[in-house]
């Protein structure tokens, strides 16, 4: 075919020729920008993910404050109950207070069990819980009381092992308490 | 010879014969409705289908390309903010962890002052107790029975089984044992020792 024909040709069949270049066209733009409105979905899905995530956690965060300050407060009532590991001064002082309120007799010094070596895999605390021995000589109703004034007192205090026996034969007569107990402590 | 050959040309028939002196191609299209109708015709709707299907495509793309521009405004407003809350849960995470440690360490063993006033409580008065010997895994109550042994032994016994039914103490044990039972030498009494045996696993009272 030779220019003229071909220029003959594209002259006889103007629009029909005009269409078909413009459908190439248009299909090679849609063939190229194919891929953007998938990607455009997947864009959209996680922003839309991470926006709501946050509106959540900000959400989710409106008595976070409230609750935040509030065991703020309680932890801080908790460290003042707590004893100081390195305080054996004070530590033993708390004993001798028990002993003088409950009107009980220590007899032997109470002492502060070395803490034994914490372990490799042990789990990370805030708190340690140290142990002390005493063995305290009264009634009933005083070793009663020093028992109670330790486990509901002003420190944190379980009682490991406890040992209540009469120191006569004698019925209602004096009794002795041997106690191993840990108090929780601070660093 | 010449007649002959009339003969032989009389006897066939002849087609009829014109010169054909048209030239198709510059003849007009006399069909009522032109091919280049049709053809111009699918050439446009192709055409335009395909750009109606590109603008509906790009359409999508700019509402989708909208949408993804809002998230991000929301995002980088509610970033900062989300950080913040989101330390401030650390934070009451840890403060919650040693609130619950105090709750653990407290929970983890028994009020001995309440298992001793209950056993004061509800310890018949035929039997004293001697000695309360507190240990990891439960404890030991010795005590005496007053009365005759036949009929002490009856109620240590009974005993026995009251702490294992007694409504406060009882749920804290896994077992009661009545291990030993002799007779004292100078009183002539009775004289048991029995062990209550931790639960495992139960919170202590």
């Amino acid at each position: 075919m030779s220019n003229e024909e071909l220029m003959s040709f594209l002259r006889k069949n103007v629009i029909s020729v005009t269409c078909v270049i413009v459908s190439i066209l248009i299909g090679l733009a849609i063939y190229y920008r194919s891929d953007l409105l998938p990607d455009a979905e997947k864009v959209l899905a996680q922003r839309a993910q991470q926006g709501e995530l946050l509106a959540a956690n900000i959400e989710d965060s409106n008595l976070l404050k409230d609750q935040h300050t509030a065991i703020l407060a309680s932890n801080e009532a908790i460290s003042n109950r707590m004893i100081r590991v390195g305080q054996l001064a004070e530590n033993l002082q708390y004993f001798y207070r028990l002993e003088s309120e409950t009107s009980t007799k220590l007899t032997g010094n109470p002492r502060q069990v070395p803490l034994p070596p914490v372990l490799k895999n042990a789990p990370k605390t805030n708190f340690v819980a140290v142990p002390f021995a005493l063995t305290a000589q009264g009634d009933y109703a005083q070793l009663m009381d020093l028992l109670r004034r330790l486990e509901s007192g002003e420190h944190y205090c379980r009682v490991m092992t406890c040992n209540l026996h009469p120191l006569t034969e004698m019925r209602g007569g004096q009794l002795q308490l041997t106690l191993s107990i840990e108090l929780l402590a601070i660093q | 010879m010449a007649l002959s050959q009339t003969k032989k040309s009389e006897g066939l028939p002849v087609p009829p014969w014109h010169p054909n002196l048209r030239i198709e191609e510059s003849l007009p299209d006399t069909k009522v409705v032109r091919t280049a109708f049709f053809v111009n015709g699918a050439a446009i709707l192709v055409a335009i289908a395909l750009a109606l299907y590109l603008g509906i495509q790009e359409w999508k793309l700019h509402e989708v390309n909208k949408q993804i521009a809002d998230w991000q405004r929301q995002i980088d407003r509610d970033t900062k903010q989300s950080a913040e809350a989101v330390a401030l849960f650390q934070n009451f995470k840890l403060e919650t962890a040693k609130t619950k440690e105090v709750s653990d360490f407290m929970s983890s063993k028994p009020v001995i002052s309440a298992i001793v006033l209950r056993l004061g409580q509800m310890t018949p008065k035929k039997i004293a107790l001697d000695q309360l010997d507190f240990r990891d895994n439960g404890f030991s109550i010795k005590a005496t029975v007053k009365g005759a042994p036949d009929r002490a032994s009856g109620d240590a016994s009974a005993y026995e089984k009251q702490l294992r039914t007694d409504k406060v103490l009882g749920p804290m044990f896994s077992d009661v044992n009545l291990l030993t039972m002799n007779r004292n030498s100078t009183t002539g009494r009775l004289v048991i020792e029995i062990f209550c045996e931790y639960a495992k696993g139960q919170k202590k009272s």
